[in-house]
């Protein structure tokens, strides 16, 4: 049963894998315009040759789709043509190992910070609900979750880092050169990024706990005289954290790319920024190669979600299929 | 429960905020104020209340106010052009998997679950990359930068709506009066028209005044980046042309932000409270 469910997962992660790269492959071949006339305006014939082989012009959809996937897997994300119109360029898997580390990293942080503040949020907003306390917080997290990321972000710019000067407020400093600087260019983005999912992990655990708390092993638990902390995080928590869970790791694949409108904001140079340029100077390779990325790291955390569930908890898992 | 006794005043507050935007998407242009791309060069980066400009001017001496009421057309317009076309095709989508159920439903499923494995921004931005190039001639065929977003949204969304009708939908087909009126011999269209789209609607309102705020943030996101509308014609790129201005005029690009930000908050509060009339509804069923 378990293996079945195990299979089943998997086969439906290939089959939705390789349809999204070959509906990303068409979509990128129905980019209009001449791609090589674009890349290498004043190319020689041989040239315009080279470069149309290269980007798969003269072969169909599904061969060219094959050789991509080819590439891919082996980590050759394409070529990164230069403005200079001469068919050179810098390789993007050679690029992105520069912009990635600064996503993750990103996403790292914002997903550590959300379940740090969102959890003891949410137990505490799930044991005094339908208190002012839960009132008053479920308020504000409802006014900040309002707030788009954008918007905090530019007005936590100004704030701490024009008026104050706390922070700086453009860049992104590199942990080997120093892990204190690091840390201040990434809080403001982090926190730009956290709020709204703060407001929606806290309201996912807090209605998980809300309905764990009327468990019978719960009051089992407090009629044994158990101190109610003990049980919180002991007996409740526990049970109640599938759906955070499950939350936090969508949005850690989510955030691959997604998160671009704050690296551009904030001017990270992550992931999204290299897709933004890359789709405004047309590097078909590229563009292909980094949509398939954060797709495929979105699907990545969503199978890690569904084994998670067949493998952990049968009970969740049969629950979830039905 | 818990919902309903919050304060009605939040509800009030959010339908106003949201009727002045709307009225100033309808009626801005008759207003009597400085055109928003008029060029006051003289008052440029002017300070908030003062003479002739409420809000100020940006760096171009353009009005702000001015900018904000057309810039709710702009906003508004696309947000609710596009969920509104995503909601028709995703729903009639959406139900009808739940209700063929087999080899549509598997197919109409996958899809789904396709369009939604690319970020809804990163899919965005290539679909606008798509629509908004020249064509291959080079002739000026280009659409403009509006109907491009509007077109590349609607397509965005109508699998999320879909998925979400579908499954409204699903979790209504086995309910017992709906059993019954099968069993009575109802024809299943009728059975589909008379007892499952009637209670889906609501869900798909609720998500519709979401989803409006969803496409104002979506908007003025693009605009940051780089491929929103022309330069101060919505919120979002008012936002987007004037963020570099924080140390010198910080409020040109705060208000837009602001406004963005009031607007997105009364729809989500209407939204949530909608959703909130329908659980107690579908409790009460």
């Amino acid at each position: 049963m378990k293996l079945k469910l195990i299979a089943f997962n998997l086969l439906r992660f290939v089959t939705v894998l390789v349809l999204v790269t070959f509906g990303i492959t068409l979509l990128v071949r129905l980019l209009p315009g001449d791609p090589v006339g674009t890349l290498m305006p004043f190319a020689t014939e041989a040239d315009r040759a080279k470069l149309s082989a290269e980007l798969g012009l003269d072969m169909n959809v599904v061969e060219y789709y094959f050789r991509w996937l080819g590439d891919f897997i082996r980590g050759d994300f394409g070529t990164y043509y230069a403005s200079t119109g001469d068919g050179g360029g810098a390789k993007v898997s050679e690029m992105l190992a520069v912009a990635l580390p600064r996503s993750l990293l990103l996403m790292l942080y914002v997903i550590i910070f959300s379940l740090l503040v969102s959890v003891p949020l949410g137990l505490l907003m799930a044991y005094r609900a339908q208190t002012r306390v839960d009132n008053v917080a479920s308020n504000i997290l409802f006014a900040l979750y309002s707030i788009p990321n954008f918007a905090l972000g530019l007005g936590l710019a100004y704030v701490v880092g024009v008026k104050l000067d706390w922070l700086p407020v453009i860049g992104y400093v590199p942990i080997n050169e120093g892990f204190g600087e690091h840390l201040k260019s990434m809080i403001l983005p982090t926190i730009s990024l956290s709020i709204g999912i703060i407001a929606l992990f806290s309201r996912l655990l807090r209605s998980d706990i809300i309905s764990t708390l009327r468990e019978d092993f719960v009051t089992m638990a407090a009629s044994k005289g158990l101190s109610n902390s003990w049980i919180l995080w002991r007996h409740v928590f526990r049970p109640s954290c599938s759906t955070l869970f499950t939350a936090a790791a969508l949005q850690m694949g989510g955030l691959i790319g997604g998160s671009v409108i704050i690296e551009t904001v904030f001017a990270l140079n992550g992931v999204g920024m290299l897709l933004t340029a890359s789709i405004a100077t047309r590097q078909y390779l590229a563009i292909q190669s980094l949509v398939a990325l954060t797709a495929v790291a979105y699907l990545v955390f969503n199978l890690i979600v569904d084994l998670f569930y067949s493998v952990v908890d049968p009970r969740v898992a049969s629950h979830r299929a039905s | 429960m818990h919902r309903n006794s919050r304060p009605k005043i939040g509800l009030i507050l959010s339908l106003s905020w949201f009727s002045v935007c709307i009225f100033c998407a309808i009626f801005g242009d008759f207003l009597p104020l400085p055109k928003w791309d008029d060029y006051d060069y003289d008052n440029s980066a002017a300070r908030m209340f003062s003479k002739g400009h409420i809000l100020g001017t940006d760096y171009d001496g353009s009005d702000i106010l001015s900018g904000l009421i057309h810039g709710s057309r702009t906003s508004l317009g696309i947000s609710i052009l596009s969920v509104g076309a995503a909601l028709i095709v995703g729903s009639f989508l959406g139900i009808l998997a739940a209700y063929r159920r087999g080899f549509i439903d598997s197919i109409l499923s996958m899809f789904f679950n396709v369009f939604l494995s690319v970020p809804t921004i990163v899919l965005t931005l290539v679909l606008v990359a798509i629509f908004s190039s020249p064509s291959l001639d080079g002739s000026s065929t280009e659409l403009p930068r509006e109907l491009v977003l509007i077109i590349s949204l609607t397509i965005v969304f109508i699998p999320i709506i879909g998925r979400l009708a579908r499954g409204t939908a699903l979790s209504w087909t086995g309910r017992e009066f709906v059993l019954v009126a099968e069993s009575i011999g109802m024809r299943r269209r009728e059975v589909l028209i008379r007892h499952i789209v009637p209670n889906v609607m609501p869900a798909l309102i609720s998500l519709f005044v979401l989803g409006i705020g969803f496409v104002i943030i979506a908007e003025g996101g693009f605009a940051i980046i780089g491929v929103g509308t022309q330069p101060g014609a919505s919120w979002g790129s008012m936002l987007a042309k004037n963020r570099g201005e924080l140390t010198l005029a910080p409020h040109t690009a705060l208000i837009p932000a602001t406004v963005i930000a009031l607007t997105v908050a009364s729809l989500n509060y209407y939204g949530e409270y909608l959703r909130s009339r329908i659980d107690d509804r579908e409790s009460r069923i």
